[in-house]
């Protein structure tokens, strides 16, 4: 009985690391252009698809499809931001979330038309799992949560070691001052909405060998990102991954209770408590939160 | 060929009503509701099982009002305590909850089958006589919230939600304080889209969950924007327009059958999807609006 509470934290584990990746790529967008990316969730679909593109064309190689992934949502976030998102700059939170949610749309369709309705799996070789006491742990999650750790680590190493990544965290805490020391916002951007973009990849191919490739995989995960988001602290890089990894662990112990098809609900529950409760997070912004 | 016209006309109607509940939710109060399905779902859900159990298809209709606004209540307290992109999450959230408590309780809604056979009114008549009676009472709901929504918006009410949307602070420095007219305004629109839903129910008698996706919000707020937002004839204009190029693009399947059904879904997200990109970048005061709120 136990054995399975502990089987179903694993699995929250590696499920809670994507929805961290995905609250990662939700909070670097808020930090800097302040409003809530719902086209998040579609380009992590975009990266699941890609890797789908890779093994439809002959290639089991994870790593290639990986690869394939990140360039995709890599190009694709920069141009969201390039030929979008660079025009609204200013205009409110509610054009840039309206829009936002135009090119989840959009990109959906898109995926949908060409790839059709249908169900695909990455076909990856199946390994004899780990036992211990009784707990039962892939090979396949291991490694998937070293790639969502190992990403991460280096969307932080970016962030925290690298000059561009110093000036990226300038613009998000005060554009105006950033601007003063001779920080031009605009030169941060792209390199930033290609983080994302390479962040979402990474989350999409992950939910995509864990679960199934649909094209709504990535939007039935917005709600969840958010959560995480908001949990973690709006803007806290941290705060997100940590909040995702919490509310997956959460999601997958509450199913028992629930059942399934609630799972995504008990994120909406957490949401609401949270707002009612502690509306700046639990690693609290500077931001003013109402 | 009429009764065609009058099956569009009616699905207009049904579209106004929701446009409506938008327009009075943030083109009147500032509030942003990504969740106008939620209430649309548990309109048509109500309407639909008290008629089925035998009741009168009017106490549906007005139940259907009444659990949509009391499903709002929470919401709009939560409302007044939200920052705006706070309220849009987590009204997308609660649409998202209603459809899987739809989806899942089949005890109840029948679950993914859905509930066939809701009772239609008129049915006495004709087909063609069904359809006008049936217009006829749509026209009269709309009107009927468009008188509400005017004697609201231009009365000592309406005056008080505008100052507590322009400037919130110095509303309350004058002791009108926001919180009651937030959750009224709330409850009021979630009532209203509450009836767009059982009039859909019961006109279409068959409901099913995935008539309840998010996307039908996303609908809405393109009507309201292609209409003008805050615009009250616009309303009927931009649900008009969204509902003509949904039939346009039923054509489009005729005159190619190759491409039914599920490649022109897909075809119908791209629309909505750029529609709304080019709008809010070029034109977000819609079609006939002058005032956008950001």
């Amino acid at each position: 009985m136990l054995t399975m509470y502990f089987n179903l934290v694993v699995n929250g584990i590696v499920l809670g690391l994507v929805i961290g990746l995905a609250a990662l790529a939700l909070t670097l967008v808020y930090a800097v252009a302040r409003f809530p990316n719902a086209a998040t969730g579609d380009m992590i679909t975009v990266g699941a698809y890609a890797g789908i593109g890779v093994q439809v064309l002959g290639s089991r190689n994870t790593l290639l499809q990986g690869s394939a992934a990140i360039a995709a949502c890599t190009i694709l976030s920069m141009a969201y931001y390039w030929f979008v998102f660079r025009y609204l700059r200013g205009r409110g939170m509610v054009a840039l979330l309206l829009t936002s949610i135009g090119l989840a749309l959009f990109t959906r369709g898109i995926l949908s038309f060409f790839a059709g309705h249908e169900q695909f799996v990455f076909q990856i070789p199946l390994v004899e799992p780990y036992v211990i006491y009784g707990v039962i742990i892939q090979a396949s999650d291991l490694w998937l949560a070293v790639v969502a750790l190992l990403s991460v680590v280096a969307t932080f190493a970016i962030l925290f070691l690298t000059p561009i990544g110093r000036r990226m965290r300038a613009v998000a805490d005060n554009r105006d001052l950033a601007r003063a020391s001779g920080i031009r916002a605009e030169s941060v951007m792209i390199p930033l909405w290609g983080i994302v973009g390479a962040v979402s990849a990474i989350a999409g191919i992950i939910l995509g060998i864990k679960t199934v490739v649909m094209p709504e995989t990535g939007w039935l995960l917005l709600l969840p990102s958010f959560t995480a988001m908001i949990l973690g602290g709006l803007g806290s890089p941290i705060g997100a991954v940590l909040a995702g990894i919490a509310l997956g662990v959460a999601q997958e112990v509450a199913s028992p209770f629930v059942g399934f098809t609630y799972k995504i609900a008990v994120s909406f529950l957490v949401l609401l408590v949270l707002l009612i409760v502690r509306p700046q997070g639990l690693f609290g912004s500077l931001e003013e939160v109402r | 060929m009429l009764s065609y016209l009058l099956a569009i006309l009616i699905i207009v109607g049904v579209y106004t009503l929701l446009t409506q509940c938008l327009n009075l939710h943030y083109g009147f109060m500032g509030l942003i509701n990504f969740g106008v399905v939620g209430f649309f779902a548990i309109g048509a859900y109500t309407s639909a099982l008290i008629a089925i159990a035998g009741y009168p298809i009017l106490l549906g209709v007005l139940g259907a009002i009444v659990l949509a606004s009391l499903s709002a209540w929470p919401l709009g307290v939560l409302a007044t305590r939200l920052r705006e992109d706070y309220l849009a999450i987590v009204t997308l959230g609660f649409a998202e909850v209603v459809r899987i408590v739809v989806t899942s309780e089949s005890w109840l809604t029948n679950g993914v089958q859905g509930l066939p056979g809701i009772p239609q009114p008129f049915s006495s008549l004709g087909p063609n006589a069904q359809g006008l009676a049936f217009l006829g009472i749509v026209l009269a709901c709309n009107l009927a919230v468009l008188a509400l929504i005017m004697r609201l918006a231009h009365g000592p009410f309406g005056r008080l939600v505008e100052a507590i949307r322009d400037d919130e602070v110095a509303a309350s420095a004058l002791g009108k304080y926001p919180t009651g007219p937030r959750i009224q305004i709330f409850m009021i629109g979630a009532g209203i889209a509450g009836l767009a839903g059982a009039l859909y129910g019961h006109y279409i008698s068959y409901i099913v969950p995935d008539q309840f996706v998010p996307i039908v919000t996303f609908y809405v707020w393109m009507a309201m924007i292609m209409g003008g937002v805050g615009s009250l004839p616009g309303s009927f204009i931009g649900a008009a327009i969204l509902i003509g190029l949904f039939e346009g693009t039923r054509f489009i399947d005729d005159a190619f059958p190759g491409s039914i059904g599920v490649e022109m879904a897909s075809l119908r997200l791209v629309f909505i999807g750029l529609a709304l990109v080019l709008f809010m970048r070029f034109r977000p005061q819609g079609i006939m609006g002058t005032r956008m709120q950001s």
